[in-house]
């Protein structure tokens, strides 16, 4: 048959199967549903979702990518495209690779063109057996693993799975559909040529000893409990939802307090009480709500507070495009909150690092007494992706807690000054509620005792202290950014922080001797440190960033370097490996 | 047992006369009779004439932003639940710039006590009107009268959750020190309007002013009524008169009395969570 020896051509070891469907079909249901399906055979997973801001209608996609190789983030050629909808056909058809099969209904609308085709009677199943169009996800679910040569038994663990929490009835009638689908799709694999079929339960899978799928926020979730972080202060916004949606579902186990408050001038002044009192605490917002904390940020700076914001962006400016992704709020995070104080800004590039560098932030907080950013968006806080478990555990076994300067009553000499002048520029924190002592946590300048000033010279004195935390950071906790290939040696090198990492690594692959530098450790920066590393490189700098400005490149020019080429992608959607690929090949 | 001496820190810098006077004395004297000592009670100051009390009264203390104090007061209720929580702010502070976080935490019945010095006009900022004033009051920021009507608290409160709801005179420090204590010892959201002159700002809202028109609750109140409280302020209203005394009260579980993670211990207090692997499962 035409269709499958059209598939066959296809690269099994990687390939990227894309589903789209109106709004409230279960999109995103099923697009985790194939990750997990194949993360749990082995094989190395990656998941983009695409969604507009609204409940119903509208178009979401979710494509899944699927590797026996390490992969980092998605492919733009779609090899298997599910369509729920006319619409995922024709707005994706373009991205199709050659041999690509098209999955759809034939009733819901026709496919002219010449593309392997699996014709699924979706309509026709749900008119048998008079339900409605909800279950069509599980129809094609079932109908891609059956093409796939997957297994039957499997589907079912999976259903139950994601369906157990809303009865047996669910479970099993969703199940029922998957199999009408299984069975077409299968049907069709008969004809294939085996050699290309996944291998189910594959030796990638004995090696690795089982995957997790994890986006970014439920990584930050994670290792946020990990880092001993007992409350977590929100308002729902997109991309950073999940974060509260998840902390809150686990609130039982972890004894988190997770609190939906007025608006988030209320999240973050609530947090920084519960700060104050001594329990970490974070709060999680994109730009706008962010705007909105920014002042508190100030109070937090000034009073010395510890407090980890998630700044998960999206693009704006207002109210922008919500459920996109940008990088376009660094240089207000790095210079949020009025007047001068310390603030450290951090940016994973992807699911291990967010792992790591949360507890590093609640650390941090600790130990400067100030607040600091985990700086993500919403390619990847939202997108997931395959890690192995065993790495998991070892990263969230390897965290340790450090409070800092937090002192006990007996470890107090003399008098206790909450705003002791010292020459770290940190001053040892007494938890309030010890006997004996009182103290404020003074918004306004404040003498070392923490009454208020308007004094010049412990004015001076203080703006002082706090700055000094700066050079004590710097010495003590900066790291410069993984520098991933030769930088001497290499033709061209990629300058780039936070989630466009996966991306660049991808792309990497594809070429000859380029190197790419990642920075995590966005602010503060030591100049001479990262001047010194990009010295040997400096005329072939390449800057790739996910905004209009080069925001980032705009801190490195003011070093003094300046780019061959700056790489700059606004329209709401994330790089992919083939256009920097293409665009660094330009170069050439 | 403690003193007014121990509560006292820098002298007050408030005008002579200034209502701020006794309500600083007063907040001192209910402490010292509840039995607290500067480091047994937790306070958040607001910004405003009456929030540079954090200089004059000792205790563990936030600063707070404008507006902010009773979030600041939620998150370290909710962190160490027990140790008493006073929020002193102004009305511009409460009402005003706060109004969100004021009217959403009677909601949750949070276990924290705020007073607010409810002067009728912004003081530290040299006598704009604030959200208390009444409709066509001439100001720096109004010269023509305002003209919104007075934000009403004490109806808000009560029609929004608060437990407790009670309001008092600066001009009458043994009553309001009364007042004090029985806010702070309530479990659940307690607020405490405290009428107060604002002897440079306001040459109308004056001592004797207010002398002439406040009165005292008699048996039928504290009620648990909404109904009959709100009638009771509204009709005061109508008749520029003022009640004293604790207008609404309700036994009702406080926020953290619901939640099930603080039944044992205080959030500070427990111990660090082990094992994640429950959590990893959900990734499998």
């Amino acid at each position: 048959m035409k269709k499958a020896t059209a598939f066959s051509q296809n690269n099994m070891n990687d390939f990227l199967i894309k589903i789209g469907g109106e709004a409230g079909l279960g999109i995103m249901t099923t697009g985790l549903a194939l990750g997990k399906y194949f993360a749990r055979q082995g094989y190395e997973v990656f998941g983009y979702v695409e969604y507009p801001s609204l409940i119903r209608g509208g178009h979401n996609t979710y494509e899944v990518r699927v590797s026996t190789e390490k992969i980092h983030s998605s492919k733009w050629k779609v090899d298997f495209l599910i369509c729920l909808n006319r619409e995922t056909f024709e707005k994706h058809k373009g991205r199709l690779a050659k041999g690509a099969v098209v999955f759809y209904d034939p009733e819901e609308f026709e496919v002219k063109e010449n593309f392997a085709k699996v014709e699924v009677p979706v309509k026709n199943f749900l008119k048998e057996g008079g339900d409605s169009i909800l279950f069509s996800n599980s129809i094609y679910l079932g109908a891609v693993i059956g093409y796939l040569g997957g297994d039957l038994e499997d589907v079912k663990k999976l259903l139950v799975d994601f369906f157990e929490k809303k009865g047996k009835e669910v479970v099993e009638k969703n199940f029922e559909y998957a199999k009408r689908g299984f069975k077409v799709g299968s049907s069709k694999f008969e004809i294939l040529n085996s050699k290309q079929i996944l291998n189910p339960k594959s030796e990638i899978l004995n090696k690795s000893g089982g995957k997790l799928v994890m986006t970014g926020n439920e990584g930050f979730s994670l290792s946020a409990v990990a880092a001993d972080c007992r409350f977590y202060a929100a308002y729902p916004m997109t991309p950073s939802s999940s974060v509260l949606s998840t902390l809150a579902a686990w609130q039982k186990d972890t004894g988190m307090i997770v609190r939906h408050a007025e608006d988030e001038i209320g999240v973050i002044n609530e947090a920084l009480g519960a700060s104050f009192a001594g329990v970490r605490s974070a709060v999680g917002t994109s730009g706008g709500g962010f705007a909105l904390m920014v002042e508190t940020l100030s109070y937090a700076g000034v009073a010395e507070i510890p407090i980890v914001v998630l700044l998960a962006q999206r693009p704006g400016p207002a109210t922008g495009m919500p459920t996109w992704t940008e990088q376009g709020d660094l240089l207000f995070a790095i210079n949020a909150g009025h007047g001068e104080f310390m603030k450290i800004v951090l940016a994973p590039g992807d699911i291990e690092e967010m792992l790591e560098l949360v507890p590093e932030a609640f650390n941090l907080a600790d130990i400067y007494q100030t607040p600091v950013i985990v700086i993500s968006d919403k390619f990847l806080s939202e997108s997931f992706i395959s890690v192995e478990k065993t790495k998991v555990e070892k990263i969230l076994d390897s965290i340790e807690i450090d409070r800092g300067k937090l002192i006990t009553a007996d470890q107090v000499k003399d008098k206790y000054l909450r705003y002791k002048v010292t020459e770290d520029g940190i001053s040892p924190r007494l938890l309030p509620g010890e006997p004996g002592y009182f103290y404020q946590a003074n918004s306004y300048e404040h003498l070392e005792d923490s009454h208020t000033t308007e004094e010049a010279a412990p004015r001076v004195e203080q703006v002082n202290k706090r700055n000094r935390k700066i050079e004590t950071y710097l010495q003590n906790h900066f790291r410069l950014p993984k520098v991933y290939g030769d930088l001497k040696k290499a033709k061209y090198v990629v300058v780039g922080w936070g989630s466009t990492k996966g991306p660049a690594l991808d792309a990497l692959e594809k070429l000859d001797n380029f190197a790419y530098v990642h920075f995590t450790h966005i602010w503060p920066l030591d100049r001479e440190k990262v001047k010194k590393l990009l010295e040997p490189a400096k005329d072939k700098l390449v800057l790739l960033e996910n905004n209009s400005f080069g925001q980032f490149g705009s801190i490195i020019e003011g070093l003094g370097f300046s780019f061959v080429k700056k790489i700059l992608k606004y329209d709401g959607r994330p790089f992919y490996a083939e256009e920097i690929v293409e665009s660094l090949k330009s170069l050439l | 047992m403690s003193s007014i001496q121990e509560f006292s820190g820098y002298t007050p810098t408030w005008c002579p006369g200034c209502g701020d006077w006794s309500i600083g004395v007063a907040i001192k004297s209910a402490f010292v009779q509840l039995g607290f000592n500067p480091s047994s009670v937790f306070v958040v100051f607001g910004i405003g004439c009456s929030g540079n009390m954090n200089d004059f009264l000792n205790a563990y203390a936030m600063h707070a932003l404008h507006g902010r104090g009773i979030a600041n007061a939620i998150g370290i209720k909710l962190a160490n639940h027990k140790f008493p929580v006073v929020c002193v702010l102004g009305d511009g502070d409460c009402y005003g710039e706060g109004g969100n976080h004021f009217v959403h935490a009677c909601r949750g019945n949070f276990d924290i006590t705020v007073i607010v010095h409810d002067n009728r006009v912004y003081g530290l900022t040299t006598g704009q009107v604030s959200p208390t004033s009444e409709k066509g009051k001439k100001s720096k920021s109004t010269p023509q009268g305002i003209i919104e009507e007075p934000f009403k608290a004490l109806e808000v409160a009560i029609v929004q959750g608060a437990s407790f709801v009670a309001q008092g005179f600066a001009g009458d420090v043994p009553h309001l020190i009364s007042l004090i204590k029985q806010a702070v010892e309530h479990k659940g959201f307690s607020l405490l309007n405290v009428l107060q002159p604002c002897v440079t700002f306001d040459k109308v809202n004056t001592y004797n002013y207010y002398r002439e028109r406040v009165f005292k609750l008699k048996e039928d109140f504290p009620t648990p009524d909404k109904k009959k409280a709100i009638e009771l302020v509204l009709r005061s209203r109508e008749e520029e008169r003022y009640p004293l005394g604790v207008i609404y009260k309700v036994s009702r579980p406080t926020y953290s009395e619901q939640l099930p993670q603080l039944e044992k211990k205080t959030l500070v207090e427990r111990e660090r969570i082990g094992n994640l692997s429950r959590l990893l499962e959900v990734f499998e």
